[in-house]
């Protein structure tokens, strides 16, 4: 009941399974567009047989802007993973998988050093999701979002930035062990 | 108009710093002083467009036309501008420069300009200006220039570019039909000739002319697609290096898609089929990832097209011998089994019929068998029935018995554990749903017998009952049936601790299906004009509350279900409960992109249900609004510099459909004259004539406006072959091009016939004035009621209105006749009697048809009488009919207005020309003042009807009253209909009462509905009447 295909942007009319569950943010239309428009192949859908949009993943490849290059927190030529969302009757199925695979195998073709994501820490499932997939934490980042998704009595909440490498890092220089502990706050993330 | 792509523009460096330092502070006297200087003594003039630009930002209307007449001159000298200078001149310009005047002045500048210098590296910016303001004749010679200039140098963007633009323009409003044609056979030909290149060369670089990347053949299908022949593209499609196989390889999927459905669109069934074998080949080979190739798409069309091949016996056995390949290989991911599972069950159905399949023998056939593996596999999963539904409406009867009593009975048998059995017995549920919606099930009986009409015209061959469609005897026991394995389900804390684990809690299916079953026994159809004069006048009410009630009291219990609010939300609409619905619908955060497809569920027609809702503290159709502007605030696409810039070609001709399509949106039309109804509903003031807001700006009659609403995410239990759920569900008819376009006509009379001139206006020349104004009123008059007219007559328009809406329009497209004919006819002339006979007596008739319909419910429902057969009084067919009473008060406003409107044209041309013989003929006034009377007395009755309503709904017993239309009063416990009626809806009844917990468990929710209907009731209270 699913065809992965890219993106296009009437898809938008057909987001309602995937958006409507609370767990998927759903941002302007320049936002996608922009997607569309600068790495059409890094924005994919997965649609059930009546077109509607079951899945979707949304990224793209870049590098710290230049004045960062001396800071300790600069990005190599990455890919990083901006949105990734499946519709709840589409779970566990394997489509989350390989709509990243995909994103990973345009990671290798373009020479990318590793792939990056920020994910909530509270949002077991996907940590788990991205986990099984070979994705360790890099870092924390302290209180990254604005709002906490299951407290309410509190106003933020901490991000973790997941890694995996691609083939470019022969030496998995850009992974480490205990990335939890090492801590750095949003300023630090570019 | 546009909003400025960068902000101001440096100075050259050459400029002194004392000029630099006020320019950048917004000095900008001294900058005209010392600009002027500067130019006095260098005789640059560039100081002269620094002058101008500083006076550009003061605040004189002369002044800030200086930088418009400097533009001009450098149109009209023809000499090569200085690039500064227009940059300048732009910014200056930037905030009343319209587009049209930009691909008349500024673009052809820019397009010169690049002319001369097309090394230049400003020459990329002068394409970037002119595609913000979307002037695509002179972005395209700028991008042929540069293609020129840099033909030899690699940088195959430019004539990417090029080619891209050339295309845009072969199917621009901005072009005459006959470049258009140009346009076409241009572009087709450079990419004929690129595609050539790629073929006859070994291997294409970087620096040749020829096809490389992806979006570069994804350029050429495209076009080759939209102006080539389909005999060009099919011969083409061969080629071993550019042909959809060949780049599937690559792994270049898309193009293959493309491929795909141009030959489906053609009927190309035996090419589809070539193509979808070998593509799976290159899967199974491992020359391609499965990724491209797994799609269930690929698989469907693969069998369809083996279905009609002339060897239909070989080519199916060869879609069956791939998929069982296919079915070998270790590495499939559950996604690929499960298409790869719908495929076998697909190709099953579009085998030939076997002798005897549909014979007396066993039903369970290879196609029942399939099904039944399939279900085996995934009954648990969410998506089974969806998966299933399709090919179960398909069946023959002898089938669905086969499936319903031998297959599926079999696999529950075998089911263990609890959990899986309440899973397959509630999917189970469904079908059985899915079957009452299904035309086999029924046989014919004889439609007259004894010369009597039967109104139970077929038997149904399930439960043997005569019925009619659906059969209601199958529904009931789906209702009880759903109601036992709910209540299983709420007494065993095994099963509810077992919930959470599953892929979903069975309670909200089989919810839905109680629901959904109980609404149909209701009564409850699609609706068209024509039918049912109030939504729920034709339903059964204490049936249609009960189905809510199950429905409201599960979403209690699962909250985050979006299947469920989303029907609550229609429900409550249809109830006339505005406010609960909208409760219901806040939570669901439709916000930001997903409201074009996604509002009209909730906000169409909301004005004429619930304008109370539009007095909230937060602007109800702000979001909406602001998607709109800041999506569309400028007429180029968003983010299509992105796409030039990154060479994403497909994506600038999506993006720019797109736009183009999001500019005519329905929704856009919707959400913009609902809002004007809800403020002036409340005497707010309307800031902007419809027809001058920036949002309609290039909408005519032409135009064709599109629904795009999404109901993707509704659960529809409903055949294919009959009406999906949603459309039982609305108050009327879906958003439409007719509608949109009436309602948009409406407006621009209503903002014509309500347009007063400021009080203090008083003309240079009065009488020049007047016959200007004449002339205006005049032309647009009879332009309204020639496209209302014209609108109104379409064939397509009646099903595209509820009756009060066809009402309405039709009164006001007359009455711009009657205006105009009052108008244009003075005292002198002789009055044109018959004509205005007509369209007194045609609005006269219309508005006495809508008023009936309305107080014929008003009357009744000030005796409080209780409708015998149905145990409710009026009152909630006034509740649920808000939307006829809306449509009363507009019309009858709408006759006022116009007759006012009559009457301040005649005081004004009486107080212009004391001869009197402009004024208007008496006769005329007089008709209007008729017609005014007439509405004058409909607006009194409105006023007592909803004052009467505030008065019942503030009076108590309501809690018992709802209880009792819900349930059934005392009568309900017995014989009202004859022993038997009594006993079914008895059955029902109790279902529903086991389900949410007797009438006590009812009762918050009756506080709720009938709170939100006093909240509705005050909202009209609140509405002006003049
Ligand atoms: C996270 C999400 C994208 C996963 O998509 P999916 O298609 O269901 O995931 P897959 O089926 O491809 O799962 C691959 C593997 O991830 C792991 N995984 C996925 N969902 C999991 C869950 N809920 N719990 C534990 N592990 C999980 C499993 O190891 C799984 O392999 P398995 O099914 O063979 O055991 C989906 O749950 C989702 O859309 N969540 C809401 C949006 C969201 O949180 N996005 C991430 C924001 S950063």
């Amino acid at each position: 009941m699913a065809n992965f295909r890219q993106f296009r942007p009437d898809d938008l009319n057909k987001f309602s399974k995937c958006n409507l569950d609370p767990f998927t943010e759903t941002y302007e239309l320049g936002f996608y567009l922009q997607y569309h428009a600068k790495w059409p192949s890094l924005f994919q859908v997965a649609e059930d047989q009546h077109g509607n949009i079951i899945g979707y993943i949304m990224g793209k490849l870049e590098s710290s802007p230049d004045y960062y290059k001396f800071s300790e927190h600069y990005l190599p030529w990455h890919a990083h993973i901006t949105a990734v969302t499946v519709a709840p009757e589409a779970r566990r199925l394997g489509i989350g998988k390989m709509l990243t695979e995909q994103l990973e195998a345009a990671a290798d073709a373009n020479d990318a050093w590793f792939v990056d994501l920020f994910v909530r820490s509270t949002n077991h499932k996907a940590i788990q999701f991205y986990k099984s997939m070979g994705y360790s934490i890099f870092r924390t980042v302290k209180d990254y979002y604005g709002d906490h998704s299951s407290d309410p009595t509190k106003s933020s909440e901490d991000a973790y930035d997941m890694r995996k490498p691609m083939k470019r890092d022969v030496k998995k220089e850009h992974i480490r062990e205990n990335g939890e502990k090492f801590e750095v706050d949003p300023s630090d993330v570019w | 108009m546009s909003y400025g792509r960068y902000g101001r523009p440096a100075l050259k460096n050459s400029v002194d710093v004392q000029l630099q330092t006020a320019f950048t502070d917004s000095n900008w006297n001294t900058v005209i002083r010392l600009a002027d200087k500067r130019f006095k003594t260098l005789k640059d003039p560039y100081y002269e467009a620094i002058r101008i630009a500083a006076e550009s930002q003061l605040d004189g209307t002369t002044e800030r036309c200086t930088a418009l007449i400097a533009i001009d001159e450098l149109v009209k000298s023809k000499a090569v501008p200085d690039y500064d200078t227009l940059e300048l001149l732009e910014w200056a310009a930037r905030d009343y420069l319209y587009d049209t005047e930009y691909a008349e002045t500024l673009g052809p500048l820019r397009a010169r300009w690049v002319k001369a210098n097309p090394k230049s590296k400003f020459s990329v910016k002068c394409l970037q200006s002119c595609l913000e303001y979307w002037d695509l004749v002179s972005a395209q010679q700028i991008a042929t220039t540069l293609d020129k200039a840099f033909a030899n140098s690699g940088d195959r963007q430019y004539m990417f570019w090029s080619i891209t633009l050339t295309y845009l323009l072969s199917v621009s409003p901005q072009c005459s039909e006959a470049s258009k044609k140009v346009y076409s056979l241009l572009v087709v030909k450079q990419l004929e000739r690129a595609a050539d290149i790629t073929e006859n060369a070994e291997k294409v670089e970087s620096k040749d002319r020829g096809l490389l990347q992806e979006e570069e053949i994804s350029l050429y299908y495209r076009v080759m697609l939209s102006h080539g022949s389909k005999e060009d593209f099919i011969s083409r499609m061969q080629s071993p290096k550019l042909g959809p196989l060949a780049q599937l390889k690559e792994g270049r999927k898309d193009l293959f898609y493309q491929a795909l459905n141009a030959y489906e669109s053609w009927g190309e069934w035996d090419r589809i089929y070539d193509l979808c074998r070998q593509a799976l080949r290159l899967g199974l080979d491992g020359v391609t990832p499965t990724f491209s190739v797994c799609d269930y798409k690929v698989w469907k069309k693969f069998a369809l097209a083996a279905s009609k091949s002339k060897d239909q016996e070989t080519a199916l056995g060869e879609v069956q011998s791939i998929l069982k390949e296919f079915i070998a290989l270790k590495t499939n991911t559950a996604m690929y089994k499960k298409n790869i599972a719908l495929a076998l069950l697909d190709t099953a159905f579009r085998q030939p019929e076997v002798p005897g399949s549909s014979g007396n023998d066993s039903g369970v056939t290879p196609r029942v068998i399939q099904i039944g593996l399939y279900l085996d596999s995934y009954f648990d999963k969410l998506s089974a029935f969806d998966d299933v539904k399709d090919f179960v409406a398909e069946l023959s009867f002898e089938e669905v018995k086969g499936l319903m009593e031998e297959v599926l009975p079999k696999m529950l048998e075998e089911k263990s554990d609890k959990s899986s059995q309440v899973i397959l017995k509630s999917l189970i549920c469904k079908l059985r749903y899915l079957l009452t919606t299904c035309t086999q099930t029924l046989s014919h009986n004889a439609s007259v017998v004894d010369g009597q009409e039967q109104d139970k015209p077929y038997q149904c061959r399930l439960c043997s009952t005569l019925t009619s469609l659906p059969c209601e005897s199958c529904l009931r026991s789906v209702v009880t049936e759903a109601a036992q394995i709910y209540q299983q389900i709420v007494d065993d804390s095994e099963l509810l601790a077992a919930i959470p684990r599953l892929d979903k809690d069975p309670r909200i299916d089989l919810a839905l299906v109680m629901g959904n079953s109980i609404l149909k026994l209701s009564g409850l159809r699609p609706r068209t004009s024509d039918v049912a004069p109030a939504p729920l006048r034709d339903v059964n009410p204490s049936l249609f509350l009960q189905a809510v009630l199950v429905l409201d009291t599960q979403l209690k219990v699962t909250p985050s279900d979006v299947a469920l609010r989303l029907l609550l939300a229609q429900l409550y609409l249809l109830l006339g409960c505005a406010s609960y619905a909208y409760q219901i619908w806040t939570p669901l955060e439709v916000k930001r992109t997903i409201q074009d497809s996604l509002s009209p569920l909730f906000f169409d027609r909301i004005s004429s249900l619930s304008p109370g809702l539009f007095t909230g503290t937060r602007p109800l159709m702000e979001p909406l609004r602001s998607y709109y502007n800041n999506s569309l605030h400028s007429s180029c696409p968003l983010r299509i510099w992105d796409a030039f810039s990154s060479g994403s070609y497909s994506s600038i001709l999506e993006m720019t459909e797109f736009d183009s399509k999001l500019r005519r949106s329905c929704t856009l039309m919707m959400s913009i004259v609902e809002e004007r109804r809800a403020t002036r509903a409340f005497g707010g003031k309307i800031e902007c004539e419809i027809g001058d807001l920036a949002l309609t700006e290039n909408i005519d009659d032409t135009t064709t406006l599109l629904n795009k609403t999404d109901y993707g995410s509704f659960v529809n239990l409903e055949s294919p072959h009959g009406p999906p759920i949603q459309e039982f569900l609305r108050i009327g008819p879906e958003l439409s091009n007719e509608r949109a376009h009436l309602s948009f006509l409406s407006e621009q009379y209503l903002d014509l016939i309500h347009h007063k001139p400021p009080k203090d206006h008083r003309p240079y020349k009065p009488s020049e004035a007047a016959l200007k104004e004449r002339a205006y009123t005049f032309e647009t008059l009879s332009q309204l009621n020639n496209s209302l007219t014209s609108f109104i007559h379409r064939p397509t328009t009646p099903a595209a209105l509820t009756s009060p809406e066809a009402t309405y329009y039709t009164i006001i497209s007359l009455l711009s006749a009657a205006v105009l004919t009052a108008l244009s006819t003075t005292r002198a002339d002789p009055y044109p009697s018959e004509t205005m006979s007509v369209i007194t007596s045609s609005i006269r008739t219309a508005f006495t048809g809508l008023r009936t319909r309305f107080t014929s419910s008003s009357s009744s429902s000030s005796s409080s009488s209780t409708n015998s057969t149905n145990g409710v009084d009026e009152t909630f067919y006034s509740l649920t009919d808000m939307h006829t009473l809306s449509h009363v008060r507009e019309t009858a406003l709408a006759m006022r207005h116009s007759a006012a409107f009559v009457q301040a044209w005649n005081d004004r041309e009486l107080a212009r020309d004391r001869s009197g013989k402009s004024t208007l003929h008496k006769d005329g006034l007089a008709e209007l003042k008729a017609l005014d009377a007439m509405a004058a007395k409909t607006i009194t009755e409105v006023k007592g009807h909803i004052q009467k309503l505030k008065e019942q709904l503030g009076g108590g017993g309501w809690l018992d009253k709802m209880l009792d239309w819900t349930f059934g009063g005392a009568a309900a416990e017995g014989t009202t209909e004859g022993e038997g009626e009594g006993e079914k809806t008895a059955k029902v009844r109790k279902a529903v009462e086991d389900v949410v917990g007797g009438r006590e468990g009812a009762e918050e929710w009756v506080g709720k509905v009938v709170e939100s209907w006093g909240q509705g009731v005050k909202g009209w209270g609140l509405v002006r009447m003049e």
